[in-house]
């Protein structure tokens, strides 16, 4: 269990990020520099204030605000690490990557201006209520902040006002809203139920929900846990509520599309984790359900992924496929299991995010997104072709890179708590991401230069662009050799999941 | 609370949401969208007698749902008002809205347990409210899964958020403020970027017919 301390800081994350899209609508109209500085600015912030709130909840101190409305965790820390540092990362590709976007347009000044600002102003809205929801220990206002995440997110899919961006657009905020409205009814019945035992101010906490879930009636476990999982569930992109995913993923700018799965994904299954997993020690069924429904989104992203010729579309059911690993290694549910689903959000969000924005990087120098009219591309852009092999082998689960030991933790997990179907689905499935991975490599940067790779003007991105990726690559080849280097603070946020105040009989009990 | 006067509502708001989804006339149905809400807002006063704090539900609903909603999807359908054709037409609308409502009547009255009333009598109340609550939901999705035209799926949205907001007075009548207003004010926010994006269709695609968004496949 963490101290509890009172600080500003779980506040502060928040309101940086949302001070500069405020300023950032006041003020858009005065130059591009405005933009980017300010958005620079209310994201270094936000990392700023992560940091120093990680600081403290990896000593087991955990940061709380108006009366554990607000409250940092380990947990907590680690999605907010992840959101403004990728956040962070996102935004300086945007600055060249957009600009670009803004010259090249071929519309008037006073537009292209007006659209960085929607850009930008968004952007920060977005990364703003990522934040809020990590740190929101209120279960309505949890669902509150992760619709807002939708609604921030919405006109940045439909950014480039095209056929296909609309399209994307309009999917997204439908099915999304419709998706996360059933979180809503599992976030209620959660709270009716509180609220009838230890009032309702306090049936609010997640916090203080978890210690009394076991003593909830079975038929508010079920329903609740259904709505949470398709409700949240909606927006991790976990099959079969998947298909607004590779849409809003590929259509999105890059920068955002890195966001979207690096990031966003990881906060909706978060949502998940956070509330469902209260009744994990009780009611181990529920966790169970959550392994099945893990392997399924796996094996049905992986399929998709296969089928892709749009690099992002491909990356983007990847996607799918990755959170079903993550799934996979939360309903396990053993205390191995909750830190290898952990470990596989943090390696997947880097990975990624590199993958994405290198496919950026390869639309940026050469316009095309179709894997089949792209080839031999490393001759030309070599940096960007390494950083892209790296992703592929990390998402892809081979040494020395960060995938590899997440997911071979979540295998050892499976196979410890027994669960070798899963075991045998989840290898099976690794092994299709292999052949799409390598299938996109050699397509993409080997063999001959293909007439769009070929033609002039084609060249390495720019440094802003390439700094970012290869600081990401850097990352997954970092954390792959020395884990160890994030056992502690991952170790930290998995003892949150396991606070087992009802572990008499449960699953987890009999794990140990 | 008069449970006459209660029921006699909580029917009316069956028949508005039946009349939104199936008027072929989209400012009809924004009209039946608008009557749902002042009857919401009824509903939420007459409830105010036993809870007090729900009459700032019934502010909140009469500013988001009975005049900022409609306002925007009166001002979306200046240039169409008639929907493209539905999916499914009105007899077999009819028949599913009767089966609905019976199953949803059936399941509130036999798990009551859900939700806790100091009385027998407002329990009954509560069960009904929710079965009416879960129907509107229900035929919201219904709405959106069945209706071709995109302004359409946006009122069938809206009812379903209807419907989560009478459900929330049977679940969590005690809920706080701040939370509602959160709730409530991202209901308008979705409401008016979805009818901005959708205008962005009709001007790119030349209608607001969702068979016709076929530009992204698999």
């Amino acid at each position: 269990m963490h101290n509890e301390v009172a600080s500003i800081l779980p506040v502060l994350v928040v309101a940086i990020p949302t001070a500069a899209a405020v300023l950032i609508f006041v003020f858009g109209r005065v130059g591009f520099w405005v933009h980017e500085t300010l958005a620079l600015l209310g994201v270094a912030g936000a990392f700023g204030c992560t940091l120093a709130v990680a600081h403290q909840t990896i000593q087991g101190t955990a940061l709380e605000s108006f009366s554990r409305q607000f409250y940092a965790d380990s947990l907590s820390s680690l999605i907010m690490f992840l959101v403004s540092g990728i956040g962070l990362l996102a935004t300086i590709y945007s600055l060249k990557y957009m600009r670009q976007h803004a010259e090249h347009a071929e519309l008037p000044a006073a537009t292209s201006m007006h659209r960085l600002t929607v850009f930008y102003g968004w952007l920060m809205l977005f990364v703003a209520t990522m934040l809020w929801a990590s740190v929101s220990n209120n279960v309505i206002m949890l669902y509150v902040a992760v619709e807002a995440s939708t609604i921030a997110s919405g006109l940045l899919v439909a950014f480039y006002w095209d056929k296909r961006a609309l399209e994307a657009g309009y999917k997204y905020l439908m099915l999304l809203t419709v998706g996360i409205t059933f979180s809503l009814f599992g976030c209620v019945l959660l709270y009716a139920v509180g609220a009838s035992m230890i009032g309702g101010a306090r049936g609010l906490l997640i916090t203080d929900l978890r210690q009394i879930a076991g003593s909830f009636p079975l038929t508010t476990v079920v329903l609740a846990s259904a709505f949470l999982i398709v409700g949240f569930g909606t927006k991790a992109g976990i099959a079969p509520f998947h298909p607004w995913l590779p849409d809003a993923h590929a259509e999105a700018p890059t920068p955002v599309s890195a966001l979207l799965s690096g990031v966003m994904l990881k906060v909706a299954i978060y949502a998940l984790v956070r509330t469902v997993s209260i009744f994990f020690p009780g009611f181990s069924p529920v966790a169970s359900f959550a392994l099945g429904i893990g392997v399924f989104t796996l094996v049905i992203g992986d399929i998709m992924a296969l089928a892709q010729d749009d690099l992002k579309r491909m990356l983007a059911y990847s996607s799918v496929s990755q959170m079903g690993y993550v799934l996979m290694g939360f309903g396990i549910g053993t205390q191995l299991g909750i830190y290898a689903g952990l470990f596989h959000v943090l390696n997947h969000a880097m990975a990624k995010a590199l993958l994405f924005l290198a496919a950026g990087a390869v639309m940026y120098s050469t316009g095309v997104r179709r894997i089949s009219q792209l080839g031999g591309l490393a001759k030309k852009m070599p940096v960007t072709a390494f950083c892209f092999f790296a992703g592929a082998l990390a998402i892809s689960g081979i040494p020395p890179f960060n995938g590899f030991q997440s997911k071979l933790a979540i295998l050892v997990a499976g196979g410890k708590a027994g669960n070798w179907w899963a075991v045998a689905i989840g290898i099976a499935a690794s092994l299709v991401t292999l052949v799409v991975a390598a299938k996109a490599v050699k397509s993409v940067f080997w063999g001959d230069m293909s007439p769009a790779v070929a033609a002039e003007g084609v060249r390495e991105a720019p440094l802003s662009l390439t700094i970012v990726m290869v600081v990401l690559a850097l990352l997954c080849l970092g954390i792959g050799i020395y884990p160890k280097a994030v056992y502690e603070p991952l170790k930290s946020a998995a003892c949150v999941l396991q606070t087992i105040p009802h572990a008499e009989g449960s699953m987890i009990a009999s794990q140990r | 609370m008069n449970p006459s006067l209660i029921h006699t509502l909580v029917l009316l708001t069956i028949f508005t949401s039946f009349a939104a989804v199936e008027s072929r006339n989209l400012r009809h149905a924004t009209v039946a969208y608008l009557f749902q809400a002042l009857l919401i807002v009824a509903l939420l006063v007459a409830y105010s007698t036993a809870n007090r704090v729900l009459l700032y539900w019934a502010g909140t609903a009469l500013v988001t749902k009975a005049i900022l909603v409609p306002w925007f999807l009166w001002r979306a359908t200046e240039k169409t008002q008639h929907e493209t054709r539905p999916v499914i037409g009105f007899g077999i609308s009819t028949v599913l809205l009767i089966a609905l409502l019976s199953g949803m009547y059936k399941f509130t009255h036999t798990h009551a347990g859900l939700f806790t009333s100091p009385s027998k009598e407002m329990a009954a109340i509560a069960a009904t409210n929710l079965a009416v609550a879960f129907t509107v939901f229900t035929l919201g999705i219904y709405a959106i899964l069945t209706r071709r035209d995109a302004i359409k799926t946006v009122i069938g949205l809206c009812l379903l958020e209807n419907g989560v907001h009478l459900s929330l007075v049977s679940l969590a009548p005690g809920i706080r403020e701040t939370a509602l207003i959160g709730i409530a004010t991202e209901v308008v926010v979705t409401v008016y970027l979805l009818l901005y994006i959708i205008a962005g269709i009709r001007d790119k695609f030349g209608s607001t017919d969702t068979f016709q968004l076929s530009e992204l496949h698999w």
